[in-house]
């Protein structure tokens, strides 16, 4: 049986971090549970559960995200120098934003199951290839020759043009993808979505996407009502989940 | 303010575009206004991704052509780290 650690990425007050890390520890094993904190450095200590880090990397905290190439580089590195740390033993790492929550009991065991099926080395949500396209981030990169030298100097694959693009929330990936990836250097600010499927796919691994659990992870709105239905119709997760404080808090009531 | 703009953009677009086809498909990619502007064609309010072509065409004209678009194939490369040990070498 594979070990799967949940990072939980999240800024929010110390309070909902716990509310949020309980909610979780209902879906997994408290050991294979990780608050990965973005929020003020005065909240971190705060914070009651055991397995945190606090990611202290100015890349990660932009306001306007997609134009400063906010970066989850400091994420990967931290993550992966807590498991190098503590000796723990994770074959997966899946990372989750703090407003997409996991509504089934064995989500792990599913993603697993997709990961060998696929035989993926990392599952990301609305995974595409973007080269060549509209695309707003992959516009904006080729317009930077220094994106596309990067990528030509990295890559093992024969065609060094394909770019990939993924949600940032939600991704799956095998240890050794997870460490490559956290192991490089970034050039420069590149947004994240496009940055780590296409480090990743470059690096020699492959990426596949989670099909149709795609509908029930979207950017914009608010899903927060939508829990049950999302269920009912085979979600594994939903987001986004703003109102966490009411559903949170509602949820471990009952 | 800028995401009431935007949404307020997407509107119009959706209201006043056109419907693009993948023309390999048939595919519905969504709607959107397409502008010629200072020798470039300004496409607005499209939300896929995709890739815009010259279509071939099955009778001559020298007086028109198509363009056409479609999207690129879901990732589905295999895994080649294998590649690291000949790429060192």
């Amino acid at each position: 049986m594979e070990n799967v650690l949940n990072v939980i990425l999240t800024h929010q007050s110390p309070a909902e971090v716990d509310r949020l890390a309980d909610f979780w520890k209902s879906t997994v094993d408290d050991a294979n549970l990780l608050i990965a904190y973005g929020g003020p450095i005065t909240s971190f200590p705060k914070i009651e559960l055991e397995n945190k880090i606090f990611i202290d990397d100015a890349n990660l905290r932009t306001v306007d995200h997609q134009r400063e190439g906010q970066s989850y580089t400091g994420i990967f590195r931290n993550v992966s120098q807590w498991l190098a740390n503590n000796c723990k033993r994770a074959d997966l790492v899946t990372l989750f934003e703090f407003d997409h929550l996991p509504l089934i009991a064995d989500l792990n065991m599913r993603q697993m199951q997709r990961m060998r099926t696929e035989q993926a080395d990392v599952l990301a949500y609305h995974l595409a290839r973007v080269d060549g396209t509209s695309h707003a981030h992959y516009l904006y990169y080729t317009a930077n020759a220094e994106f596309s030298r990067f990528v030509r100097e990295l890559s093992v694959r024969e065609d060094r043009d394909v770019v990939l693009s993924m949600f940032g929330t939600g991704s799956c990936w095998k240890r050794e993808a997870f460490d490559a990836v956290a192991q490089f250097n970034e050039p420069f600010p590149i947004y994240f979505e496009v940055y780590l499927p296409t480090l990743a796919h470059h690096l020699g691994f492959r990426l596949r996407d989670y099909a149709d659990q795609d509908l029930f992870v979207t950017n914009l709105g608010d899903r927060s009502g939508e829990i049950d239905r999302a269920r009912e119709r085979g979600a594994w997760t939903l987001h986004p989940v703003k109102n966490l404080k009411r559903l949170l808090f509602s949820a471990l009531n009952s | 303010m800028r995401r009431l703009l935007r949404s307020l953009g997407f509107f119009l677009a959706r209201l006043f575009g056109t419907r693009l086809i993948d023309y390999q498909t048939g595919k519905d990619l969504g709607k959107a206004l397409i502008i010629g502007w200072r020798g470039k064609i300004h496409v607005v309010g499209l939300e896929t991704a995709v890739r815009a072509v010259f279509l071939p065409q099955q009778r001559l004209t020298y007086w028109k052509q198509e363009i056409g678009f479609t999207t690129q194939p879901p990732p589905d490369y295999p895994n080649e780290r294998s590649a690291i040990s000949r790429k060192s070498k």
